[in-house]
């Protein structure tokens, strides 16, 4: 039993059709974000619809705040269900929206986050700030609004948990970014779990507390944002995680986490946890692209004791945002970032030289 | 902002130029109007000829008749009847056939159409040997619960509900499938029971597409003829009396019985449709 846990998922199966979920299991403390990463296809929807009781799993439980509400009809489990362009229900107006919550017969949670107490439809509107849209249909809001809307219902409900499908995924990417840091701060001070549902890693980026990757129903790795981020378990994640340098490599030689490798032509080391076999094991290695150094040829003196230098030529560039991503070529294709005026300042053409620098620990071992 | 080497995405559309070119939407509208207002004319001038023909006299001397308005009168009620019956069994099917699948669906739906390409005749000989004299239903139900189709209202409805039910069906069905599922669950996690959230959420957005339905449901119920005559000549709804005017006074009472039946029907027409507009909220509005 796990007491700290203010929602637990175990060994959840099902089978529907002929996609199957897989024993997924995870826990969330309070206030806690997890974010189910994975591509179109691999059973986030099916997921929540299933914790918030669409489906009746097969086996496995799901606690909410310790009550096991697997064999509840959605209307009794309490969780708030926010999905693609927020689901405002378009016949109502917004203080009629948040109202229907309430209609259900339902008093909602007065936290410790100045929250209105007795589900008052019109307390809840003040507190997301949006009173002066109570009377506005949902069809004329911005997408800000819509997600306060979203928001304020939801939590006219009592939930012990919210559930995010994909809310963001019809956006551009300037709001989203703007309403993922809404969201995240409105969680926080609400302190009422949430998992949230994405393929775009930028939502996990921004949001997760733990993340969850999925792939055909089953859990693929699982835990600390930061460790899938910076160790993903195999190329899928790693890929997932938006890793843009996964390459192929053979371990040369091994001794207490420090590995000689080859990869094409070239020799590179890396001081990695996991064991991922001795000498001749084929790995592979994943370096973000913020950890590629790059500098003009002419400048780079090699400077004594210097691992991980790798001569090579530019073959194109792309602005992203403030950044550059400078691909080149050094025996092997390699992707790195700059700051677009750094980029600049070098001054470098299509196949100019350059030297690209990666950190031994920067490099993250994987076997598949 | 870079230089050569960085392929920068170019925006998609340039500025677009102050009022470019209205004339190419114009000239396709201009046609879609030509199109239409032929469509149109062909329409009502039939109408038109009809009421022309009339004098306010003659018309006045048909509404006077006891047995006019007595055909005109039964053919609202079993309209009215049939439109209910329609919408009462209808929405339901019609929302099974939306949000379920199930082996057979396709040739379900197809049967719902069917009564649409059937001759009306054809419908009314078919009916006949199901709720006639000896017919399966027929028989059974008069014997038991003394519920006769022949020469009632309750075989007027019959015919009617029979050729004009689908209208209901197709229409309703079309809007439950419009309705987004999500929100329907979005209701459940709020604590509305699959009740509720059927009266609260479902039915007022699909509210419109029932309404427009039944209108045509009602619509279809009214005209109907070559079902009724042959499973009910008696009591005579207004087609029916319109045709047994026209064989027995010729075409000047006719035309005037029919007028007067179009002017009752255009006025309730005109009051569905503004029923159907009700629940149904102005977008953007306050």
């Amino acid at each position: 039993m796990s007491v700290a846990a203010a929602v637990a998922v175990e060994a959840l199966s099902l089978t529907l059709g002929a996609f199957r979920l897989n024993k997924l299991d995870f826990k969330l403390g309070r206030g806690e974000i997890l974010v189910i990463l994975g591509p179109n296809g691999a059973g986030k929807s099916v997921t929540l619809e299933t914790i918030a009781g669409f489906h009746r799993p097969d086996s496995g439980r799901v606690l909410l705040g310790g009550r096991d509400v697997t064999a509840l009809p959605p209307e009794q489990r309490r969780v708030g269900f926010v999905v693609q362009n927020f689901g405002l229900f378009p016949h109502l107006n917004v203080v009629q929206n948040v109202a229907i919550a309430r209609r259900a017969g339902r008093a909602a949670i007065a936290h410790d986050a100045g929250l209105p107490q007795h589900g008052d439809p019109e307390a809840l509107l003040s507190y997301f700030g949006i009173a002066h849209l109570a009377h506005r249909a949902p069809a004329g809001l911005s997408a800000g609004e819509k997600q306060r809307v979203a928001l304020a219902r939801a939590l006219a409900s009592a939930p012990d948990l919210f559930l995010f499908d994909e809310p963001f995924s019809a956006l551009d990417a300037e709001t989203r970014d703007q309403l993922r840091e809404e969201l995240k701060s409105f969680l926080h001070a609400l302190a009422i779990p949430a998992i949230f549902v994405t393929h775009d890693h930028d939502d996990a980026v921004a949001l997760a507390d733990t993340i969850v990757v999925l792939r055909d129903g089953a859990i693929v790795q699982s835990g600390a944002a930061a460790a899938i981020f910076g160790k993903p378990a195999n190329s899928f994640v790693a890929r997932f995680v938006g890793v843009e340098n996964i390459l192929p490599g053979q371990v040369v030689a091994q001794s207490d986490g420090c590995f000689t490798l080859a990869v094409g032509e070239r020799t590179l080391r890396a001081i990695s946890s996991p064991n991922v076999g001795s000498s001749g094991a084929s790995v592979l290695l994943a370096i973000r692209a913020e950890d590629v150094a790059l500098s003009s040829a002419h400048v780079a003196a090699e400077p004594p004791g210097a691992v991980n230098r790798l001569q090579g030529h530019v073959i194109g560039s792309r602005t992203i945002g403030p950044l550059v991503m400078v691909q080149i070529d050094c025996g092997f294709a390699l992707k790195a970032y700059l700051l677009a005026p750094q980029w600049q300042a070098m001054k470098l053409g299509q196949d100019a030289t350059v030297v690209a620098e990666i950190a031994p620990d920067a490099i993250h071992l994987m076997t598949e | 902002m870079t230089d050569g080497t960085a392929s920068r995405v170019a925006p998609i559309r340039g500025p677009r130029p102050a009022r470019a070119a209205p004339s190419r939407p114009g000239t396709l509208y201009l046609l879609c109007w030509f199109c239409g207002s032929v469509l149109l004319a062909f329409l009502v001038i039939p109408l038109i000829a009809l009421a022309a023909h009339q004098s306010a006299q003659n018309l006045g001397e048909v509404a006077g008749m006891a047995d006019v308005r007595a055909a005109i009168a039964l053919s609202l009620e079993g309209a009215f009847l049939s439109a209910t019956l329609a919408a009462l069994a209808g929405v339901p099917l019609a929302y099974v056939l939306a949000r379920t699948t199930f082996p057979g669906k396709g040739v379900i739906a197809a049967l719902i159409d069917l009564p649409l390409a059937v001759p009306h005749t054809v419908a009314g000989i078919a009916l006949l040997m199901v709720f006639g004299r000896q017919g399966v239903f027929g028989e059974p139900l008069q014997a038991l619960v003394g519920l006769k189709f022949w020469g009632t209202l309750a075989g007027i409805v019959v015919a009617m509900l029979f050729v004009s039910a689908p209208y209901t069906v197709n229409a309703a069905r079309i809007g439950f499938e419009a309705v987004d599922p999500r929100l329907e669950q979005i209701a459940r996690t709020l604590g509305l029971g699959p009740w509720r959230t059927f009266l609260r959420i479902t039915l007022p957005l699909v509210w419109h597409s029932i309404m427009t339905g039944v209108t045509l449901t009602y619509a279809r119920s009214i005209s109907e003829f070559g079902a009724v005559v042959i499973l009910v000549y008696y009591p005579m709804t207004a087609p029916v009396k319109i045709y047994e005017l026209f064989l027995s006074f010729g075409l000047e009472q006719a035309a005037a019985a029919a007028l007067l039946l179009l002017i009752v029907s255009l006025g309730l027409f005109v009051l569905l449709r503004a029923l159907a507009q009700r629940g149904v909220p102005a977008p953007g509005g306050r």
